[in-house]
């Protein structure tokens, strides 16, 4: 899932302070999971901004809504006639559900209450962990189910980098280090074998370097 | 009870803490207190802290079991950590975090729970009217 955090309050009220009213909106998926942009952290940020403007002496009057999914087009719906009667959008979605919320308004401005972070686990209620660069060239088969790329700090491809202590990061003695799992895993496996190959760096003109990239299904489509 | 500007201290309380009917307890502590019971203090939210601020109260006291004795393990744990997150984003906003605390009560605290409302509605006192009132009658002035 893709996590995030929410802006500093003072970020957000700066961003909205000029408008009179405000549609908050929340995201159901991902942000909801990682305790950020849910419909109870929508209701909390109301409440805080509220009580925040109330105190400065005046603000916009903010409406709270929350849907399934901000980035996918057909939850939007849900969204036309609440974003057409507001002057403007905090939307608490990821980077992808602004954008697309955006897309739909031109004559709208729709504002991130969130900074997007990475795409991860929900290792144990309050801890979220990194662990996909998203590159489009999936090899966790060759590590155990480990990316190195996503959890070595150095993002090695061939082995470990000979910092690493007692199963630790050098760069964080708090982080495992992710060759120790990998190694640790495989052998569990009896697979080790498969590190005996050499990998080539990756491809990443595949992420970034073609610009924005996309996945079209015309199976898909209607 | 309803939070209303009179409110000085909004109390939300586990339900095993004190054991008296929230009425009774109202009824003795007066119009300055509000008093909310919980099953578990582990119910709360950030949110009931925030709109006891919103609606009117100067600070919000949450009383929980002692160290090692809730009843569901870690309810006053998870509680006293959600108003620690909280009293952040009551500083954030301006009220000051302060405004908000927890309070662990031993079992001999719990029998006596007029005293523990009294001693957090003394707190109360002291940290003066909430900066929402003082804004809202400057802006009754004007």
């Amino acid at each position: 899932m893709i996590t995030a955090t929410r802006k500093s309050l003072d970020e957000i009220k700066n961003m909205i302070r000029p408008y009179t009213r405000v549609l908050v909106a929340g995201c159901g998926s991902c942000v909801a999971e990682c305790a950020a942009g849910g419909e109870k952290e929508v209701a909390q940020l109301v409440s805080a901004l509220s009580m925040a403007f109330k105190i400065e002496g005046g603000g916009p009057s903010l409406t709270e809504v929350t849907v399934d999914r901000q980035c996918v087009n057909i939850f939007l719906d849900e969204l036309e006639d609440p974003t057409r009667s507001h002057d403007a959008v905090l939307s608490l979605a990821c980077g992808a559900g602004v954008q697309a919320l955006a897309e739909r308004h031109a004559d709208r401005n729709i504002f991130p209450a969130l900074d997007t972070q990475f795409l991860g686990q929900t290792k144990s209620p309050g801890l979220w962990l990194e662990n996909c660069l998203g590159c489009g060239q999936c090899k966790l088969f060759y590590f155990g189910a480990i990316c190195p790329l996503g959890r070595c700090a150095k993002q090695l491809f061939n082995g470990p980098c000979g910092g690493s202590q007692n199963g630790k990061c050098e760069t964080d003695s708090e982080k495992p280090c992710a060759w120790q799992l990998i190694i640790d895993r495989l052998d569990g496996l009896g697979a080790l074998n498969r590190l005996e190959e050499i990998y080539e760096p990756c491809d990443w003109s595949l992420k970034q370097g073609r610009g924005p990239r996309k996945i079209e299904r015309e199976d898909q489509q209607s | 009870m309803r939070i209303t500007p009179e409110t000085k201290l909004t109390v939300f309380y586990c339900q095993n803490c004190f054991k008296e009917d929230s009425r009774i307890l109202e009824a003795q502590m007066g119009s300055e207190v509000a008093l909310y019971p919980i099953a578990c203090s582990g119910r709360l939210d950030p949110l009931f802290i925030l709109r006891a601020m919103e609606q009117g109260s100067d600070a919000v006291c949450l009383f929980v079991c002692d160290e090692g004795m809730c009843r569901y393990f870690e309810g006053n744990r998870r509680a006293s950590k959600r108003v620690a997150y909280t009293r952040t984003l009551l500083d954030e906003i301006g009220i000051g975090g302060d405004r908000a605390f927890v309070r662990f009560l031993t079992e001999s605290e719990k029998a006596k729970p007029v005293k523990m409302i009294a001693e957090a509605l003394a707190n109360a006192r002291k940290l003066g009217p909430s900066p929402l009132k003082s804004a809202s009658a400057k802006r009754r002035k004007k």
